[in-house]
């Protein structure tokens, strides 16, 4: 289905909107993941590298503290304090041959023992190392030290101990002419000497090289980041697929009626289907509150009848003035609002509400003529409505009978035939010059024995939240004292000429604040009696359980209250 | 507010109209009819007329009812009874026919379900007369009062506890309070056929603010519905039992 019927630019906006933003939540997710993927398979060949390194080093210091406790001085006591085997005494020879043959089954994993001043050149620190020397000897509690580092252009995990020398060391390590012959044979007089009892004599460290897991870990990054990638414009064309069917294709068609009832009409807003869709809600509303002024908003013809003046407009339809062309008889119109009718879920509130008209007979309800399409033709109704007719200063208590004793028998009327109104207001009644009250309007109205429309739809409260009883506005339906709350708010109006909170707009939940925190009511207004306020407040009591239960019971207590008086 | 409740007119014109005059005197605000307003009698569509033109007044099906539609087959009746139906499926016109075919099986009001014979199984007609059926409905609804006719008999269920009930006949016309803190079954009788041995026609009012059943039995001129019968093919047996109400 095509749905540029209104200009190119609105009809891919919200498509690309929604694609790239969902491009960008995907995309940023599979980075996300691959840089957590990454950080943690680091994390744990550091802890494997660390624990595999320390434990080498442990064991190179046990082999160390052994020759110097154990080896050596058996050796001397066998040979006597002169001799000097370094092959058997000295601790560095030992475990630097030990580590060099473990190094030839075991190539990744590095021991060295390196010093600032040592008898063997090959053991002199390194760069790296003189600092290590520098950073154990600023300290003499840091006895142990691991991170990486990186050499000759890859990166080792190292872990290192400091050394120091011992009494027994000095004999080796202490004055070049006291040291055996031995050793200065060996190495000469120039390196290792010169130390004294607890100088740092060298750092012994195991370096395991980690470069080639650490890239094999950041491929496996990249590998994930590359499925994620793969998978994510899978599933942006699944996603983009289903949103064109289910949002795009249907919002189309709905601005394709909107466009052509606008065409050349209206200059196109800039901005997706959503801002085009609120524009032209915007308008409709403006529509339909020049049809509720009166203004020249008047259709013609109606099958065999001219239309004239419009009377009030209700929850879904207009109720107009007009004349049988033959017979020159006034009727009274009730047109559906063609476009609020498009949508599935208000054409079922209206079918019922026009089923109701049809089938009711009430002297408060107009009598049908004649059902054409989606109008309504009744007998004429006359008068104004009760909106209008509800005086700023409330009406009298003669006029209150004669009200509500009509109000009171149509809605109880409703409820034995098991339905509920639910949007009772001033503006849905008519009253005749007569005081003859007439009904208008029951497009929220809910049928117990049908499915109610707006449940089945899932949608929420509908209707005036003013006047909307508690329960209704939790999304409560079909509860006959949801209709007693609104004949008790209008009890309020007729006697007070005002609803007993403010009329300001607001939401949904501050409506329930406000209707909750309705204290009792004391006194309407002055020259009403006090027997009334009771009525009243307990009409419009918050908890439904605590209202009326039922309208005879409201109106029995209210007859007897307009008896009194 | 307070609700008359009654049912099985089964076309006694007499007996209905003679109800209705009497709870002109009951200040009565709503109707509720159980059912069963044709069948034995040889006035069902007056009947369906004058219900169906009730203010305030909603009907539920009975099982005489739907047979007249043949929406459950007469041949499961007595033989009267399934005679009767095969009568009345002759006489009842179009528009008393759909209007037959559109009463719902069961009704809730506030805290009142009703229903013709039981909530349970509304389409199966069973008598709810003793502790077993009873505990069934008490089950199938949540209701404090749930009204049904079907055996012809007044009568009042009330619930003890999880194991037991209490059963008592109603006799004559008699104001019950009923145990608020108790669910009830009430039975309101039979308009056009009561099987009590009272052959006067039954009917009750509910007061919601009182919470008080009234059982009125009311004197009808029974000569006329077995005078129209007697014109009929129908069995003898159905004018004799309104004489003696059985």
């Amino acid at each position: 289905m095509k749905v540029n019927s209104h200009g190119p630019q609105a009809t891919t906006n919200l498509k690309q909107r929604f694609f790239l933003w969902s491009a960008i939540i995907l995309l940023g997710g599979g980075v996300i993941l691959s840089l957590l993927s990454f950080w943690n398979t680091r994390r744990l060949l550091m802890n494997d590298a660390m624990t595999k390194s320390e434990v080498i080093l442990r064991e190179v210091e046990a082999i160390r503290f052994y020759i110097k406790q154990e080896l050596r001085p058996k050796m001397f006591d066998l040979h006597g304090n002169d001799t000097f085997i370094v092959e058997a005494m000295s601790t560095t020879y030992i475990s630097t041959r030990i580590m060099a043959r473990f190094a030839e089954t075991m190539p990744d994993y590095l021991y060295r023992r390196a010093s600032l001043n040592p008898h063997n050149p090959d053991n002199l620190a390194d760069p790296f190392e003189e600092e290590m020397f520098t950073w154990f000897e600023e300290d003499s509690n840091r006895l142990f030290w691991q991170g990486i580092v990186k050499k000759n252009g890859s990166s080792y995990f190292i872990s290192m101990v400091p050394d120091y020398f011992s009494k027994s060391c000095i004999r080796c390590h202490g004055k070049a002419e006291e040291a055996p012959q031995e050793l200065t044979k060996r190495y000469g007089t120039d390196g290792g000497f010169r130390f004294k009892n607890g100088d740092l004599a060298g750092i012994n460290s195991v370096a395991i090289p980690v470069s080639e897991a650490m890239r094999e870990a950041w491929y496996g990054s990249i590998y994930l980041f590359i499925i994620t990638l793969g998978g994510s414009v899978l599933l942006l064309w699944l996603l983009n697929l289903l949103f064109q069917r289910l949002v795009i294709e249907r919002l189309g068609t709905m601005l394709a009626l909107i466009g052509e009832k606008k065409k050349g009409k209206a200059k196109l807003p800039m901005g997706d289907e959503i801002d085009f869709l609120h524009a032209s809600l915007g308008s409709l509303n403006q529509y339909v509150s020049s049809a509720r002024k009166g203004s020249t908003l008047q259709p013609n013809f109606i099958g065999d009848y001219i239309v004239t003046d419009p009377i009030s407009a209700g929850t879904m339809s207009w109720i107009y003035n007009g004349y049988e062309q033959k017979t020159k008889q006034k009727v009274s119109f009730k047109i559906g609002y063609g476009q609020l009718l498009q949508n599935p879920f208000y054409r079922a509130c209206f079918e019922t509400e026009l089923f109701l008209f049809k089938e009711l007979d009430h002297p408060s309800i107009p009598k049908v003529k004649e059902h054409l399409n989606d109008t309504l033709i009744f007998e004429q109704i006359h008068g104004n409505s009760l909106n209008g007719v509800l005086n700023p200063k409330g009406i009298d208590l003669r006029q209150v009978k004669l009200l509500f004793s009509q109000l009171c028998d149509l809605i109880s009327t409703l409820h034995s035939a098991g339905i509920v109104h639910h949007d009772l207001r001033p503006d849905v009644f008519m009253l005749s010059e007569k005081d003859k009250l007439l009904m208008i309007d029951m497009g929220l109205a809910s049928i117990d024995q049908q499915e109610d429309p707006i449940i089945a739809a899932g949608l929420g409260p509908q209707g005036d939240f003013l006047y909307m009883a508690p329960e209704v506005l939790q999304g409560s339906r079909g509860n006959p004292c949801s209709d007693i709350y609104g004949l008790g708010l209008l009890l309020y109006i007729a006697l007070s000429g005002k609803l007993p909170f403010d009329e300001e707009n607001c939401s949904k939940n501050k409506w329930l604040r406000k209707k909750e925190d309705i204290a009792t009511i004391e006194k309407i207004r002055e020259n009403i009696p006090d027997s009334f306020a009771p009525i009243v407040t307990k009409a419009i009591s918050f908890d439904y359980k605590e209202r009326y239960q039922w309208v005879e019971d409201l109106w029995g207590d209210l007859n007897l209250a307009l008896r009194d008086d | 507010m307070r609700l008359m409740v009654f049912s099985d007119i089964h076309g006694n014109l007499e007996a209905l109209q003679s109800v209705l005059k009497d709870s002109e005197k009951q200040n009565i605000h709503r109707h509720i009819c159980l059912g069963d307003l044709v069948g034995y009698g040889p006035f069902p569509n007056e009947c369906v007329e004058i219900v169906k033109n009730l203010k305030k007044c909603r009907c539920i099906a009975g099982n005489h009812d739907v047979a007249a539609l043949w929406e459950t087959s007469p041949y499961g009746m007595s033989k009267s009874a399934k005679e009767a139906i095969l009568w009345t499926m002759e006489q009842l016109t179009d528009t008393n026919k759909d209007f037959l075919a559109n009463l719902p099986d069961r009704i809730d009001l506030s805290d009142m379900s009703f229903v013709h014979a039981n909530p349970y199984n509304p389409r199966g007609w069973h008598y709810v007369l003793d502790r077993k059926y009873a505990m069934r409905s008490f089950a199938a609804t949540h209701c404090k009062y749930l009204f049904i006719g079907h055996s012809h008999r007044p009568l009042i269920i009330s619930r003890k506890n999880f194991l037991s009930v209490t059963v008592k006949s109603i006799h004559g016309s008699e104001k019950i309070l009923p145990d608020e803190k108790k669910r009830h079954i009430i039975n309101c009788g039979s308009v056009g056929q009561p099987r009590d041995d009272d052959p006067r026609a039954s009917y009750l009012v509910f007061d919601t603010l009182k919470q008080e059943i009234e059982l009125h039995r009311v004197i009808y001129d029974s000569s006329v519905t077995v005078a129209a019968l007697q014109k009929t093919d129908l069995p003898s047996s159905l004018y004799k039992r309104l004489i003696k109400g059985t």
